[in-house]
């Protein structure tokens, strides 16, 4: 049968098929014929994957913005891996949902406009210039690579664009900004009197017998939390640091002195020119003349350069420490000054003009300057090492052993017994989720096994088991009886403050003014004449209250007692409203508002644009 | 397949074969390749110009972003350069609600009337920009005193943009003194929106302004 087969594909017409197939992958590629493995990301919006990379990427971004808000000492709690990883998810749901919006408006971004944003962003420019190596090593820390950024880039500016098409805009009509500015400039005449809790505080008689009371029949109010009290063992790798002699430092030191040291460095410039010999050598005499005759190296390289990667840069090579390229050029730029130019050098590639730009010093270093460093490095690698043996052996024993005496001999470590700890507990080592939830988990918390030996981070491991089970119970009123009393008090407080505010209502409607009634009472009173919506004297309970009151009618005020706020109750007198005149309104302070509306439609629109689209989108969460 | 007996005979079947379908084998052949390479050459041009007017676009936008003076005019030329060239694309569309804008900002309400009017046009293919285009022109309309074609674009609104129309709906009747009728579009926009959204501060001031006067209202009927 191999036989025939070899026979008829010598055929003409085999060779026909063979000459379509080439024909075809010469124009549509391999990449068509190969498809991509089976899925593997985090989630799916309407069938477009989110990797797990692209998760991680974007909750060390949320991380770093809220410890950046917290601060340093942050409670662990608030960066609680699982939820931190729900709202970053969240986000890059939302972020793909738009993207793709973008693109089916086809919405797009040429590489060249995504090259002028990474050309100019300060943090890839040494001295105001892009540096390449900046901007690779930039992005090999964060974990880019130059594609998946630049594709990140193209996304950002999409998005962009959308958003300042559709919320951008927006705009406020004459009209519009007619009617926000009569309602902005509306005034109100108020006069208020404060009745501040305190000062009816100090005067609340109470009673044991109201406490108690109070106690008897509110004990939903006074359950202690159910908690339990814990036996565990702490591995930490700070235990397992040892001493490094000092031979095995300076082996260390010779194996990785590269990392410290600065070799010397020039930055090199080049013109190449490709060809025969005869035409290279008229091609680089043409060259030196132009050079000759003062032509700058950056200008006779965009000319007469073949090297098409650096000719566009002045020809520029970038930096090398003596080792980039071929001898003969390397010895050619050694024997260099910075600003000198070479005469033609020949490699394989072909004939150069060299022209060295800048030249870096290096510089060195010795074993003592490092040795602290190093001890710590060997110290760390070593314990991580130890530690991880450890943890192993704890996890076979404590898989197999009633309680952590065992364990704790076995490793020589001591068991620990913890405070009270609640199912929500905030402080302390138990505020932590992980532990949290392997304490009050069902094998630990109801059958009393051991739990799992859980990492917290790589050089912290905790192994528990519960020592005891606290259950709810009605605190003793012992406990509790002062927080009663500052309730009761203040409620208490409360009442008498509204009952003076009664009898001050009773006599502003008798007659008396608001200054008359409140100086009766020795209390302190306010007016504002023409207050405006945006009043910032006014308490905000009075604020609110006042604007929502009806307007006077035939010149009698309106009077309401206000006891939203808990630290005070306010008698307030609306005498009267002027409506607001748009033509008041200064002009500066009416462009704001008009840019405030053209913001706020704009952003309502997008929002519900956003809404709608996540609303039809399919999204697959694994 | 048949087979052949002798090497001359399978030659003398291939040169017959290629007598008679030699010529529309290689027509086809060559219809299939120009057709892959028209293809390509066309998604080409396509590509080109769609990054010309994200570059136009993008031009607009920075230059309309700064306080120059000549911002305004040139933003304008690259705005109607897009609509010219780039007719088709939502480029054109977006640039065109921008003139809207400029033009509102200047007074010019019957100018924004035609570029929403012709936003319109073109976003047939895009809900989301056709609601947008017919919001803005209902409230262009409004200011140019025409409350009653405005309501009517205002009931087109698809269930996304409930809460922009009823705003919309609001400001027309508060306008014309309807504060009762405001109040309810207002409500129904704030009753809309999604939970846990950032009420917009004129909204809010819009409803305690009318929650206010209609209280002042009933106590006076009663």
């Amino acid at each position: 049968m191999l036989q025939d087969i070899r026979a008829n594909a010598q055929g003409t017409v085999a060779k026909v098929i063979i000459g379509l197939i080439v024909i075809s992958f010469s124009i549509f590629g391999i990449e068509s014929l190969l498809f991509s493995g089976g899925s593997n990301g985090v989630a799916e919006v309407n069938g477009e994957e989110i990797s797990p990379f692209a998760l991680q990427q974007e909750l060390s971004v949320q991380q770093r913005r809220l410890l950046s808000i917290l601060g340093e000492d942050a409670d662990p709690a608030l960066l609680d891996q699982a939820q931190m990883s729900q709202q970053a998810l969240e986000t890059l749901i939302q972020r793909e949902i738009i993207k793709q919006a973008a693109k089916d408006m086809g919405l797009n971004t040429s590489d060249q406009a995504i090259a002028d944003i990474v050309g100019s962003m300060e943090q890839f420019q040494i001295d105001g210039q892009f540096s390449p190596d900046l901007f690779q090593g930039a992005l090999a820390s964060a974990g880019f690579t130059p594609a998946l950024f630049r594709e990140r880039l193209a996304e950002d500016v999409e998005i962009g664009q959308l958003r300042a098409g559709v919320a951008g805009s927006d705009f406020s009509t004459e009209a519009e900004l007619d009617l926000a500015a009569s309602i902005a400039l509306e005034g109100r005449d108020v006069r208020y009197i404060s009745l501040p809790l305190l000062d009816f505080i100090a005067s609340v008689e109470l009673s044991d017998e109201a406490v108690e009371t109070f106690y008897q029949q509110n004990p939903e109010r006074f359950q202690s939390e159910e908690s339990v009290i814990l036996e565990y063992l702490e591995l930490g790798i700070d235990a397992y640091r040892k001493d490094v002699d000092e031979e095995r430092l300076r082996e260390e030191f010779e194996l990785v002195r590269d990392e410290f040291e600065l070799s010397a460095e020039a930055r090199v410039s080049h013109i190449l020119i490709e060809g025969s010999d005869a035409d290279r050598a008229e091609r680089i005499a043409a060259a030196q003349k132009a050079l000759s005759e003062g032509m700058s190296f950056a200008d006779a390289a965009a000319e007469f350069s073949d090297d098409i990667g650096s000719a566009q840069d002045g020809g520029d090579l970038g930096y090398t420490a003596g080792d980039t390229f071929p001898e003969a050029m390397e010895e050619a730029i050694a024997a260099l000054g910075v600003g000198e130019q070479s005469a033609a050098v020949e490699t394989e590639a072909g004939t150069h003009l060299l022209l060295v730009t800048d030249r870096r010093e290096g510089s060195s270093v010795s074993f003592e300057d490092v040795a602290a460093e190093l001890e710590d490095r060997i110290q760390s690698r070593d314990a991580a090492a130890d530690l991880l043996v450890d943890v192993e052996r704890l996890r076979d024993i404590a898989f197999n052993a009633a309680d952590l005496n065992a364990p704790a001999e076995a490793l020589e470590l001591e068991v620990q017994t913890s405070e009270p700890v609640s199912r929500n507990q905030q402080e302390g080592l138990f505020a932590r989720p992980a532990l949290r939830q392997a304490a009050f988990s069902e094998d630990v918390f109801e059958a009393g096994h051991n739990s799992e030996v859980i990492e917290l981070n790589p050089e912290q491991f905790v192994l528990l088991r519960v020592a005891e089970r606290r259950p709810a119970a009605l605190k003793p009123l012992e406990d509790v009886r002062a927080a009663i009393e500052v309730e009761l008090r203040e409620q208490l407080a409360k009442e008498a403050a509204a009952a003076q505010a009664m009898e001050l209502m009773a006599a502003l409607s008798q007659g008396s003014t608001v200054e008359e009634a409140a100086n009766a009472a020795g209390l302190q009173w306010q007016v504002e004449l023409g207050a405006r919506r945006n009043s910032r004297s006014l308490p905000g309970v009075v604020r609110e209250r006042l604007f929502a009151m009806p307007a006077p009618e035939d010149g009698s005020p309106t009077r309401e007692i206000v006891d939203e706020d808990p630290d005070a109750t306010y008698l307030v007198e609306l005498a009267r409203v002027s409506s607001g005149n748009p033509a008041d309104m200064p002009v500066q302070e009416r462009e704001l508002l008009r840019q405030r509306i053209a913001g706020e439609t704009g952003g309502i629109l997008q929002q519900q644009f956003e809404t709608g689209l996540r609303e039809r989108a399919e999204v697959i969460v694994y | 397949m048949e087979s052949y007996r002798s090497e001359e005979e399978q030659v003398e079947a291939l040169k017959r074969w290629w007598k008679e379908n030699g010529r529309s084998t290689l027509i086809g052949i060559a219809l299939a390749l120009g057709l892959g390479f028209g293809w390509q050459a066309w998604q080409k041009t396509q590509q080109l110009a769609a990054e010309n007017a994200s570059n136009l676009y993008q031009q607009m936008l920075q230059v309309l972003s700064t306080q120059d003076e000549q911002a305004g005019t040139v933003g304008r030329q690259l705005a109607t350069q897009l609509k010219e060239q780039h007719r088709g694309t939502v480029y054109a569309q977006f640039a065109a609600m921008h003139l809207a804008r400029l033009a509102v900002n200047d007074g010019q309400l019957q100018a924004a009337e035609q570029e929403l009017r012709w936003t319109l046009s073109m976003a047939s293919g895009n809900d989301d920009i056709q609601q947008v285009a017919q919001l803005r022109l209902a409230r262009v309309l409004a200011s140019l005193e025409k409350p009653d074609e405005a309501l009517d674009l205002l009931q087109g609104a698809n269930p996304d943009y409930q809460a922009s129309y009823a705003i919309a709906r609001g400001d027309i009747f508060l306008s014309q003194g309807l504060e009762a009728e405001a109040f309810a579009a207002y409500e129904s926009a704030l009753a809309t929106m999604e939970e846990g959204a950032p009420v917009p501060q004129t909204l809010q001031d819009k409803l305690e302004f009318l929650g206010a006067r209609l209280q002042s209202a009933v106590l006076e009927a009663s």
